[in-house]
Formats: C-alpha cells, sequence, structure tokens
C-alpha cells in the first residue's frame, strides 16, 4: 500500500541511532498500562523479598502466635484462629504461591513450545498426530483433572507439587499458538535462505525462528504464569492443595473453614484477597502491554 | 471538457514521529472519455491521491489543502452522507487488487446490487436482472457469471466483476488503481480492453493508476508521473514517450524493455565434456494425493533439462502463475524432491549426496528469491543473511575471510558494503535488499543462480538495475543463471534462451529471437502478442483467446538446454 510505505520510510530516519533504549522507551510511551503493571508487581516482589529479611517467617507456622487476634503490637496485621501471624503468612504465602505459578509457567510453556516447535518443523503425520493430541486435551476442562489429581496425592503435597500438576496442563495452550505461529514463520523466504545456506534444523528453529518468536513467547509466559497462579489458588481454595504451607490459597481455605465472616475477622479477610488483587491486575495490565509486541498487528510503525 | 478539475492538493499523514508530506500540491485535470495514467513508484503518492478525491484516507492521513470539482461538487468539502452520495454515483474506485475486494459469502447480482440500494435506488426482481445482466455484458462477462460467487472466478474474471461495480451507477469519473497487477499478461491485456470499452459506453473519465509503462503505453492518452508526492510531468503519452522532459520520466521510461532492442551477445561456445553440471531427466512432480493427500495435481509434467557449467548462459523460464515454473526451480535448488525422474549433480543422484558434495552443491547452485524483504530475517542485521552460506558451507576459513568476501560481493553488485552493511533488513530500500541477496549468492562463488521473480517486487526504475547485475553474473562471473518470470518483456532483454511453460508442460524453448520474435507455438503467440511494450502506436486489438489450441505439442528448438 502506498501510503504504508511513506510513513515506514519515515520512521526508518528516526529509528537509527542508539535504538534500544530509545525504543524501550518509545514503547512504554505508547503502553503505559505495562509501567502500571509493572510497579504492582514490584510492590509485590518488594514486600515478600524485603518482608523474609525483615519478619521471622517461622511465625507463618501454627501456634506460633496468640490465636486470632486483631492487629496489635505483637502481632502487626493480627493472627489466625490457629496461632499463625499474618504478616508472616502474606509474606511467605505470596513467594509460595508466585514460586508455584512461576514454576508451572516456565515449564508449560517450555514444554509447550518444545512440541509446538517440533510438530511445526517437521509437519507432515506428526504434526496432524500431536495437534490431534493436543486438541483433545484442550477440550478437557482443567480443574476436573487437576481436582483428579490433586485429590489422588494431596497427603504428601507441597507447594512445589502443586506446581508440576498445573504445568501437567499448562503446556496444551502454548503448544497449539507456537505451533500456528511456527506454520506462519517455516514458510518465510529467510527460512528457505538458510536451508540453501547450508543451515540444519536445529539451527534453523533456534537460530532462525525462536528469535522471532521472543516477544510472542514473552507473552504467553506472562499468561501462563496467571493462568497458573489462578489455577493453583483455586485448587487450594478448595482444600486441595499443601496442607502444610501458607500459600496465599491455603489461607484462603482456611478463612472459609474457620469461618472468619461470621466471626468478623477482616484482618485475615483483607490481606490475601488485596495480595491477590495486586498480583492478578498486575500481571493482567502487563500482558496488555505486552500485546502490541506479541502480536504483529498491533504493532504500532509510526 | 475538463470533467475533475484538481487544484493544488496537498495530503498530509501526522505519524507520531513526524509529518509526512504524501502529497504535495498536486493539480490536474480529466476531461470526459480521457484516459489519463497516473505513474511512479510506490510511495510516489499516487494511490494516496486517488484515495483521497475518494475521501477515503484512513487517519492519520487528511486533505489539508486544495479543491477537486466534479462540476459544481468539490469533493474536498464534502461531508458525511454527501460523501456517500458521491462515491460509486459522481466518482468510483476500483481498489488494488480488486480480486480480493468482492466478499466471498455474496453472489456476484447481490454485490452488484449492493451500490444501487445504498443510492435508494428501488428496483423490481426483473429490473435489477436487466440491469445486472447489462453491466455484466458491459465488461464482457455472460449473464451467468451473476449467479456465481468469487471463488468461482478466475482473477480476471475477478477484476472484470470489479469493473463492472465501478459502473453500474455510469459515474462521470472511473480510478483504477494498478487494475492489472496479480495478472498475467493475457487476462491484463483483456482487463484492459475491458476498461477501455466500458469507458466508451458511458463516456467517463478514467485515471489509471500503475508502474508499468509499457502497460500505460497502451492504455492512456494521457500520463502524469509522479515522484515524492509532487507531479513532475504532465503529457500526452505519444509525447511523453516521444520526448520526456523531467529526467525521471526518461528513466521511467528506459527500464522498459523494447522489442527489437536486445543487446547482441558473443556466441562462442564450446562444447561440452563429462557429465553435465546439472541434469533432469524426465523429472515430475505430484503434490497431494495418497491415501489421505486429497486430489492430486500435477505441478510439473516430465521434463528434461541440461545446464553446463562450461557454457554459462541466462535460461528465462517463463509462464503464468501455475505454470509450474517455481516447481521447477525448487526441484533444481534441491528444496523439493522430484516425484518422479531423476535429478543429478555433476552426475550424482541429488538424493543421494554425501554430507560434503551436499555443501557442495549448495554452494555451487544458489537462489535469489521473489521478496527480497522476506529473505532476511528481520531480527538480525543483513549481515547474517550474507555470512551465514559463507560460514556453514566451508566456503570461507575464518571469519576474516568470510567479512572480505561478504564485502567484495558488495562492490561487484554496485553497492558500499559501508552504506549497506550493520543495517537491519527494513532499513534498506527493495532494490538495496535484493541487490544484497544477488551478493550473498555471488559471495559463495557458485556456478548456478536460480533466481525466481527477482523484480517483480522491486521498484520499476530499479528493475534494470538489477537484471543488468543478473547479467553481469554471466558475462563477468561466467555464472549460469536462471531466471524465472511471468514477464516476457525482461525474459527476451536478459536471456540467452527462453522455455515457456503452460500448465506444468513444456510448451516451447529456444533463442528468444526465435521464441518471442517468432513464437512457433499457439500459447507463446498469444502471450507475446498481450505483451504491453511501450509504444503508444501500437494496435493492441482485444482477441478472445483460443485456450483449446494451447495443448499443441511442444516447440523445442535444436541446442536448447530444455530438451522436450
Amino acid at each position: 500500500m502506498t501510503t504504508a510505505r511513506v510513513e515506514t520510510r519515515g520512521s526508518q530516519q528516526a529509528q537509527r541511532g542508539p535504538a534500544w533504549l530509545g525504543e524501550t522507551l518509545g514503547y512504554l510511551r505508547r503502553n503505559p498500562s505495562m509501567i502500571v503493571g509493572g510497579l504492582l508487581l514490584l510492590t509485590l516482589v518488594l514486600f515478600t523479598g524485603l518482608g523474609r529479611l525483615i519478619v521471622d517467617t517461622n511465625a507463618a507456622s501454627p501456634l506460633s502466635a496468640p490465636p486470632a487476634q486483631p492487629p496489635g503490637p505483637d502481632v502487626p496485621l493480627g493472627s489466625d484462629p490457629q496461632g499463625r501471624d499474618i504478616l508472616s503468612v502474606m509474606i511467605l504465602g505470596t513467594w509460595l504461591t508466585v514460586r508455584t505459578g512461576l514454576v508451572a509457567g516456565a515449564l508449560g510453556v517450555a514444554v509447550g513450545s518444545a512440541i509446538g516447535l517440533y510438530a511445526g518443523y517437521v509437519g507432515g503425520r506428526r504434526d496432524k498426530a500431536i495437534t490431534w493430541v493436543v486438541d483433545v486435551l484442550l477440550t478437557v476442562p482443567a480443574i476436573l483433572l487437576l481436582v483428579m489429581i490433586a485429590a489422588v496425592v494431596q497427603t504428601e503435597l507441597t507447594s512445589l507439587g502443586m506446581a508440576l500438576i498445573i504445568a501437567a496442563l499448562a503446556w496444551r495452550r502454548p503448544a497449539r499458538q507456537v505451533r500456528s505461529q511456527m506454520l506462519v514463520i517455516r514458510n518465510a523466504g529467510y527460512i528457505e535462505m538458510a536451508r540453501l545456506s547450508g543451515l540444519g534444523p536445529l539451527r534453523i528453529i533456534f537460530g532462525e525462528i525462536v528469535p522471532n518468536l521472543l516477544p510472542f513467547l514473552i507473552s504467553s509466559f506472562v499468561t501462563a504464569v496467571s493462568a497458573a497462579i489462578l489455577a493453583g489458588v483455586g485448587l487450594e481454595a478448595m482444600g486441595l492443595g499443601p496442607q502444610n504451607e501458607p500459600t496465599l490459597g491455603m489461607t484462603i481455605f482456611w478463612i472459609m473453614e474457620l469461618s472468619a465472616f461470621l466471626r468478623g475477622m477482616w484482618w485475615w479477610i483483607v490481606p490475601p484477597l488485596a495480595i491477590l488483587v495486586v498480583l492478578f491486575v498486575g500481571l493482567y495490565l502487563v500482558n496488555a502491554g505486552l500485546d502490541e509486541l506479541a502480536n504483529p498487528r498491533l504493532r504500532r510503525r509510526a | 471538457m475538463t470533467l475533475l478539475q484538481v487544484s493544488n492538493l496537498s495530503v498530509d499523514f501526522f505519524t507520531t514521529r513526524q509529518i509526512v508530506h504524501a502529497v504535495r500540491d498536486v493539480s490536474l485535470a480529466v476531461a470526459a472519455g480521457e484516459r489519463v495514467g497516473l505513474v511512479g513508484e510506490s510511495g510516489s503518492g499516487k494511490t494516496t491521491t486517488a484515495l483521497a478525491l475518494m475521501r477515503m484516507l484512513k487517519p492519520p492521513g487528511r486533505i489539508v489543502a486544495g479543491s477537486a470539482r466534479i462540476g459544481d461538487l468539490d469533493l474536498v468539502g464534502l461531508k458525511g452522507p454527501a460523501i456517500r452520495a458521491a462515491r460509486l454515483k459522481t466518482i468510483s474506485y476500483i481498489p488494488q487488487g480488486a480480486m480480493n475486494s468482492l466478499s466471498p459469502v455474496l453472489r456476484v447480482r447481490e454485490q452488484m446490487l449492493d451500490g444501487l440500494a445504498d443510492h435508494g435506488i428501488r428496483l423490481s426482481a426483473r429490473e435489477a436482472k436487466a440491469r445486472v445482466d447489462d453491466a455484466l455484458a458491459g465488461v464482457g462477462l455472460a449473464a451467468s457469471v451473476a449467479d456465481l460467487f468469487p471463488h468461482q472466478l478466475s482473477g480476471g474474471m475477478k477484476q472484470r466483476v470489479c469493473i463492472a461495480i465501478a459502473m453500474m451507477l455510469d459515474p462521470k469519473i472511473i480510478i483504477a488503481d494498478e487494475p492489472t497487477s496479480a495478472l498475467d499478461v493475457i487476462s491484463q491485456r483483456q482487463v484492459i480492453q475491458t476498461l477501455h470499452m466500458a469507458q466508451k459506453r458511458i463516456g467517463c473519465g478514467m485515471v489509471i493508476i500503475g508502474h508499468d509503462m509499457g502497460l500505460m503505453a497502451q492504455a492512456t492518452d494521457r500520463i502524469i508521473v509522479m515522484k515524492d508526492g509532487r507531479i513532475v510531468e504532465d503529457a500526452p503519452t505519444r509525447r511523453l514517450f516521444a520526448a520526456p522532459q523531467h529526467a525521471y520520466s526518461a528513466e521511467l521510461i528506459e527500464s522498459v524493455p523494447t522489442l527489437g532492442s536486445r543487446p547482441s551477445r558473443p556466441s562462442g561456445e564450446r562444447p561440452a565434456a563429462g557429465a553435465p553440471f546439472l541434469e533432469l531427466t524426465g523429472v515430475s512432480k505430484t503434490f497431494g494425493g495418497g491415501l489421505l493427500g486429497g486430489d492430486s495435481k500435477q505441478a510439473l509434467a516430465p521434463i528434461d533439462l541440461r545446464i553446463d557449467a562450461e557454457r554459462p548462459r541466462v535460461i528465462a523460464v517463463v509462464g503464468q502463475s501455475g505454470s509450474g515454473k517455481t516447481t521447477l526451480a525448487r526441484i533444481m535448488l534441491g528444496l523439493e524432491p522430484p516425484s518422479e525422474g531423476q535429478f543429478r549433480y555433476r552426475g550424482q543422484d541429488v538424493s543421494q549426496l554425501s554430507v560434503p558434495e551436499r555443501a557442495r552443491f549448495r554452494r555451487e547452485v544458489q537462489a535469489i528469491f521473489q521478496d527480497p524483504y522476506a529473505s532476511f530475517n528481520p531480527f538480525y542485521r543483513v549481515d547474517h543473511a550474507l555470512l551465514m552460506p559463507l560460514l556453514h558451507l566451508g566456503a570461507a576459513g575464518s571469519r576474516t575471510e568470510a567479512r572480505e568476501a561478504m564485502e567484495a560481493a558488495c562492490r561487484d553488485v554496485g553497492l558500499n558494503p559501508r552504506e549497506v552493511l550493520g543495517r537491519f533488513p527494513h532499513e534498506l530500500s527493495g532494490g538495496q535488499r535484493q541487490r544484497l541477496m544477488i551478493a550473498r549468492a555471488l559471495a559463495l562463488k557458485p556456478r548456478l543462480i536460480v533466481a525466481d521473480e527477482p523484480v517483480s517486487m522491486v521498484d520499476a526504475s530499479l528493475r534494470m538495475t538489477i537484471l543488468n547485475n543478473l547479467r553481469a553474473l554471466r558475462q563477468e562471473h561466467a555464472i549460469s543463471v536462471v531466471y524465472i518470470t511471468h514477464d516476457l518483456a525482461t525474459a527476451y532483454q536478459v536471456s540467452d534462451e527462453v522455455i515457456v511453460l503452460y500448465d506444468g508442460r513444456l510448451v516451447e524453448a529456444g533463442a528468444p529471437e526465435r521464441v518471442i520474435e517468432k513464437p512457433q507455438h499457439a500459447y507463446t503467440r498469444a502471450l507475446v502478442s498481450a505483451i504491453p511494450w511501450p509504444d503508444p502506436d501500437r494496435n493492441w486489438p482485444l482477441v478472445e483467446p483460443d485456450r483449446a489450441s494451447w495443448n499443441q505439442p511442444a516447440v523445442v528448438q535444436p541446442g536448447a538446454t530444455c530438451l522436450g
């Protein structure tokens, strides 16, 4: 299109010079939601990171504080009926919950991308078989499978075990998406050029294709992390989580189990909810900000 | 009588970084019954001018000055519903790539009547049918086409339906934006003739936007040349071709090859000894088929071909889309195994080459693709694409050696290495990118380069430079070139030999003097007569092609690379 060429020509002039910094700043200026989301997540990281240095997280176990106390000088955020210090629970729980999300998200994206890259690159019958399996699995409601798995292994469950259970299903969507991205890129002229330049399949996938998928993979990772946290909190709230670890989801389970609402223990109810809200809003905003990077159609060049 | 009078029209694009002056101070007039060509390379503002007249500019584009009058109506001053009322009735537009402008889910009839309904014209079923039949007849299509869906029509037919739609309300001005891009020469001629016929019938003024000077010579009365948003020349077609006033017009005209102007070339050819460099014996390709593959389609009928490295030549493979020319290229590059027959490289079957032999095959047989932008990985600087083959195919011992070879190759294709290397592909022009691709192949010191439509996506003024680069490959570096194209005019200009393919079959092969100046085969004759040479006085009559005669057996001249 004639007009579009004029615009890109103009912007090419402006893009020269120290590209990366200028481009990043320009990107942030166009996508302010990224900054807000980033700040929210940074607050949580500081809260749990610094908190663990300052506050004794052993107080997050039961019987370490006087039970069911409202906030006071000994227990800054109060305590729950089983004698956990809420502040310690929040500091440790945020870390455990986020770690579950990061591990499950990373595993899901890594395994899913590997499957997607393989299927998309080899094509043909193997691609058809893999895609068929992924498609069938995609129709299975995740929560159903998770409840079943979690119920079976529940007794000895740790938060890392949770992450593995969630990761067992988190790879499906990245696999499907990476495969379709792969199909688009595989037919690009530069892939043919790489083949004519004597590159083998591994070098083509990791040297030529993956770099172009990076923005997409980053965004995919953020989505997977927030989906994994959501799944984890959901399972834990049902009581299917690690019984001996004070994750945010388990806290919600105990809130419901021990009738915190009836007993008016607001200091127990508000903090985990506030942290979850900040966490999800932050992840959502960051992902919305990454959208332009991951979705070439939204990329504003002018 | 002046119908359309555009005065001092300017269009700016207010982008976030700067204001781009896409159209500056453009004034032009179109009379009734006149055909005006608007010519210039991409980015020259010709489409933007047309969109501004149609009031179809999208933000951030805006008309900042000027007027465009048709009678008493100022198109620039129109607002809201008045714009819609003017479209189609007063001024209508046949968009670029009109074949994609039809809705895939509606029958042709419904799409033709859409515009009428929008202009408040209520017709009975009988009247509507008569109107549609008339309009289709006006573009040389049968009335039965109205009941078909777009996917059931060929590209040329879709383009003619778009013309019929644009003419439904007998507009005063029709703007056709690159009406024949993506069409083969035979359909191209039909579409242009259809435009002429339809225009004569309703007596409107017509603006044809394009970049192909040959086509413009045959299609227009007057040509307006645009460059960087300005009009640089506005002259009757005959005068423009006889005596262009502006240097840029002259450059555009010179870039078009003409019949009989072929440079002579040396004919001293040594007989080949030993195994030929590349040999195709009964090679064919069928896609699909098999148990789960669906319908099979033969893309290439068995063909014999032999290329000797000792006898470098430029071999043009000509055919329209679907003729099997790209399949042939991919087989020769070893990207696609032949379904049947044997493809041998220096006497050895290519599918059974050992690893070092395969690297040597890759070094000696290289490629240039159609889209110079897609050929570069956008993630890397352009150096990556040039260094990769040098390092991986063992053509250069060390990185420094590779770098030297790369820079030498850039100079060989007329690029300054310091200007182009170290840049990202989007920072270079299409012409620079395509020449870098030639440099990439050249740096490997190959014996054969397969160039698949290397100039079809490059601006007209740069085409000759790139084709001359290809010619220099043969003359200065003794490299054979297989030049795949649908453009007979450039094939005639650069090749030592022409191979014409039709529907996957070999149709004619031989020296261009014979194949293009005195074609023997009915299909080649149809192709050659449809080439738009830049000669305004040439009679270019509309002949409905006799497709049945195209199935006659192939004509192969003695001494051709292709063995029939």
